[in-house]
């Protein structure tokens, strides 16, 4: 049975004389003694015979070419079509194709669409860049300038209501007596001159339209620090009730109020 | 024997420096010599005398364009026939995968059936024919490995070379194919006398 396994591998290698002397006796032996593997290699004899058949036909075919002249024919075809090897035949192929004259307009509107659209989505997805000065400052554009002095002046101002109210609320709540010995204390003069040393400064952003509110009322509590630091040394009761009660009249701790409200909410 | 060969490969390899020089003589002298063994590679693979010729002229060409790649020392007939190979390969796929695919589908059975009816048919054509189409219906290594070895009778060492793979692989592609021709023919084997 091994013998058998071994003999049918190498039955075409014995068909073709391809076998060394050892191997092809080892077959031979086995194949008179077995009677299977000789049926086998009979078969295969038979497609090589059916294969010789077609040796016929090649054979006509062979005689039926003028093989002396063919070389000629073939050294004419090779030496007169080809001045030089580097004037190879190209191939035809996918790249030779895509890469016609015809096609350039094509392309030429292809790339151009690629750069118009890279240069559209450039404008409008930039962010404005961070520019360094020679010296290493950083320039920012005049926009970033403007929001951030909208932003400081809006700080200001409430700092200067706030602080404003609560001087202004000192001056109202208290009894009389008392409120004119508040308002002629060093501590209330210095309150109130720094509110209007404050305001001297934030005049100029008070200036800006969006605060154009705030500034009325700015004035207003401005007014009135004024008039009560010139009067202060001589203040008589009547005129500190009459200070209080216009105070009170002209609403001004609601209004300081609302514009503070007002200003909180709209952060820059 | 052996001085003889070496210097028969020596005169070869002299014809080939003087082709890559541009020597028309030298170019038809070598083929002269090959032109029978391209012919019968093609002939066996395609079994069609034009397009046999067909490659045979491209061979030469291509032989004549790559003559500066052929390394002295080499077997010459060896690296023709490998150009010749690839130059087949190339061309079946070109010119006969379709109409191949369509003979394939074409039953044997109707190849016999029809020369059977005819009054004068040839049973030896038809055997032919019947061989014919079962060596079509091999893969393209068998198929090849069993033209070289049957219709060019190269050594499986040669055919290695040329296919540029194991002799091991030559072996057993070898084997496989005539096994294969045996299974496709043998419903016809014994009937067409």
């Amino acid at each position: 049975m091994k013998d058998c396994i071994k003999t049918n591998r190498n039955l075409v290698a014995f068909l073709y004389g391809e076998l060394n002397e050892f191997d092809k006796n080892q077959v031979e032996a086995h194949l008179e003694s077995c009677q299977k593997c000789k049926a086998e290699l009979l078969e295969l004899k038979e497609v090589y015979e059916a294969a010789d058949l077609l040796n016929v036909d090649m054979e006509k075919a062979i005689e039926s070419v003028d093989w002396e002249n063919f070389p000629t024919r073939i050294a004419d075809g090779v030496f007169d079509k080809e001045p030089s090897r580097e004037k190879r035949p190209r191939r035809a192929g996918l790249w030779p194709f895509l890469f016609q004259p015809r096609f350039r307009l094509v392309y030429a509107g292809i790339l151009l669409g690629i750069i118009v659209g890279a240069v559209v989505t450039f404008l409008i997805f930039r962010s404005p860049p961070l520019q360094v000065a020679v010296g290493g400052k950083i320039i920012v554009p005049q926009g970033f300038y403007d929001m951030m002095e909208l932003e400081m002046a809006r700080r200001d101002t409430i700092d200067y209501l706030d602080r404003s109210e609560y001087l202004l609320l000192d001056f109202v709540q208290s009894p009389l007596e008392k409120s004119i010995e508040f308002w002629q204390s060093d501590y209330a003069a210095q309150r109130a001159l720094d509110l209007l040393s404050k305001k001297k400064y934030i005049d100029p952003q008070l200036d800006k339209i969006k605060l154009a509110k705030a500034k009325v009322i700015c004035d207003q509590i401005e007014l009135l620090f004024f008039e009560l630091m010139q009067i202060s040394d001589e203040l008589s009761m009547e005129e500190l009730k009459k200070i209080q009660r216009l105070i009170q009249e002209r609403k001004l701790l609601l209004k300081i109020k609302l514009v503070r409200k007002e200003l909180q909410k709209s952060e820059v | 024997m052996h001085t003889q060969k070496k210097n028969q490969q020596d005169e070869i390899s002299i014809l080939v420096e003087r082709v890559k020089s541009g020597d028309r003589e030298s170019f038809m002298t070598l083929t002269r010599l090959y032109q029978r063994k391209v012919f019968q590679l093609a002939y066996s693979y395609f079994r069609n005398k034009e397009d046999a010729l067909d490659i045979v002229q491209e061979t030469f060409l291509r032989f004549y364009q790559k003559s500066h790649m052929f390394q002295k020392g080499k077997n010459f007939q060896n690296w023709l026939l490998q150009l010749a190979k690839n130059i087949c390969i190339d061309y079946y796929r070109k010119h006969h995968k379709k109409d191949n695919e369509l003979r394939r589908e074409e039953n044997i059975e109707e190849v016999n059936q029809t020369s059977h009816e005819s009054s004068h048919h040839d049973p030896s054509s038809d055997f032919k024919e019947i061989f014919s189409r079962c060596l079509a219906k091999l893969s393209d290594k068998q198929r090849m490995i069993f033209v070289m070895k049957h219709y060019n009778h190269l050594h499986y060492s040669e055919i290695a070379q040329i296919l540029n793979i194991a002799l091991g692989t030559v072996k057993s592609h070898h084997f496989k194919a005539v096994r294969n021709l045996r299974t496709l023919m043998s419903p016809y084997i014994g009937r067409i006398e």
